[in-house]
């Protein structure tokens, strides 16, 4: 029977479970280190939740094909939509086994509802309460994240992308700049004309392309970055760099946009371009072709265009 | 349609097992860094095949900045290390840059001088 995945803000429980599979991620070791991993610095365990950490970065460093520097192996292409439903599954699952609960599903924040209110509020919207997200600051200073510099165990960035776009090793509080660099978030007008595109993607298959995938991920004009850009950058601090599933609000982000993406599924039909049969300065982002893994074995786009007998959302109104 | 792959629980075994499968992947991606980076486009038009080449080099107070910069067809410049955001400004990038990474710069007017590194004829560092 499949999970269903819920609305953050209106189910207290699933928060809670979030929240306290995220910070049990983060204190669990299966083994792989810093060094095994070639992050400079003394050799230092990695966190599961970390790895996750290092596995965005580095599909996202891992250029489809490598003679050019637009698209990569999880953005800026088709494979974005289903890079990240690989990914937040594996979370998913992941969580489930630490919680003890095959039942929990992977909330979403539905940031389209925030954004239709005045910019002051969105600052000051619920999820950001010390019951759910936490704040902003450097560092958090409130939630289930927040820094307690007296605790070792508390929430830290260890691992992250530094300017040159290299994992280093650091130590220190989550870090959100909320709404300074961009003031508004996407609202509904945006996610309602995200689902009129048709088809998903189209050549040339990167960042200028029209269709539902560039638009979705946020590199369309007009009002660029828009949607799931947009939201990373509103947010700032930690969830700009390519190490951004640093802050955990990058999982309810992208679950959102998993929920976006699957209410164009539904109307549409469960479609995906590039075929296999497309050419090969395309592979990484065909129906067929391996995603990039780290955590666990490959999987391809055609795996997870219908989860339906795994998860559904509790509301596909976006 | 949701294959047996969506469903299968990790252990820590799997887990350790497959990072140390994919790490190769990790650490390839850590060694390239670009003292320089070049970009190119090309498109074609009325029959004719058009390459336009950028070629960056980015310092800050000295200190050189060894991401990849790249330029999308539409002129927009973007840097990989910062995934969301394009500008129509390569200076308004470095100075978004300054910003996202206040710890890679220090303070305001300290500049930070680095030995340059052995570099291939093409810029590319390998560490």
């Amino acid at each position: 029977m499949a999970i269903t995945r819920p609305n953050l803000l209106t189910n207290a429980i699933a928060r809670q479970k979030y929240a306290d599979g995220v910070n049990l991620l983060k204190r669990e070791f299966t083994g792989p280190t810093t060094k095994s991993l070639g992050i400079p610095g003394p050799s230092r365990s990695v966190s599961t939740y970390d790895l996750f950490v290092v596995w965005h970065h580095t599909a996202m460093t891992t250029m489809t094909p490598p003679t050019q520097g637009d698209r990569n192996a999880a953005h800026r292409g088709p494979v974005f939509c289903p890079w990240h439903r690989f990914m937040l599954r594996q979370l998913e699952l992941n969580l489930q086994r630490v919680l003890n609960d095959n039942t929990f599903g992977l909330p979403y924040w539905d940031w389209a509802a925030d954004g239709q209110k005045p910019s002051s509020q969105q600052k000051t919207s619920s999820i950001w309460a010390s019951d759910a997200m936490g704040g902003s600051g450097n560092p958090v200073k409130t939630g289930p994240f927040r820094l307690n510099s007296a605790d070792p165990k508390s929430f830290r960035i260890r691992i992250e992308a530094d300017v040159d776009g290299t994992l280093i090793q650091r130590s220190h509080g989550l870090r959100r700049a909320i709404g300074t660099t961009v003031s508004t978030l996407p609202n509904k007008a945006d996610t309602t004309a995200v689902l009129t595109l048709t088809p998903y993607d189209v050549s040339p298959w990167d960042t200028t392309s029209s269709g539902f995938r560039n638009r979705a991920e946020g590199w369309a004009s007009p009002g660029a970055p828009a949607l799931h850009n947009r939201v990373h950058v509103w947010v700032g601090g930690d969830m700009l760099p390519s190490s951004s599933p640093n802050d955990p609000i990058f999982y309810m982000n992208h679950c959102n946009v998993d929920r976006i993406w699957e209410a164009w599924l539904m109307k549409y039909g469960r479609h995906y371009v590039p075929p296999q049969s497309a050419p090969t300065f395309l592979k990484g982002h065909r129906i067929n072709d391996q995603m990039s893994s780290l955590v666990s074995a490959p999987m391809r786009p055609t795996d997870v265009l219908d989860m339906r007998s795994i998860y559904v959302y509790d509301s596909l109104s976006v | 349609m949701a294959t047996s792959r969506t469903t299968v629980h990790p252990t820590p075994k799997s887990i350790a097992s497959y990072v140390r499968k994919n790490a190769k992947h990790v650490k390839k991606s850590q060694r390239h860094k670009h003292q320089s980076s070049e970009s190119v486009r090309e498109a074609d038009y009325k029959g004719h095949h058009i390459v336009v080449r950028t070629h960056y080099e980015i310092e800050v107070d000295g200190r050189v900045v060894m991401g990849h910069m790249g330029v999308s067809n539409d002129g927009q410049v973007h840097y990989h290390p910062v995934p969301n955001l394009s500008f129509a400004s390569a200076v308004d990038l470095v100075k978004q840059l300054i910003e996202i990474f206040p710890d890679d710069f220090g303070s305001r007017g300290h500049r930070m001088h680095r030995k340059k590194a052995n570099t291939t004829r093409h810029g590319h560092m390998h560490m």
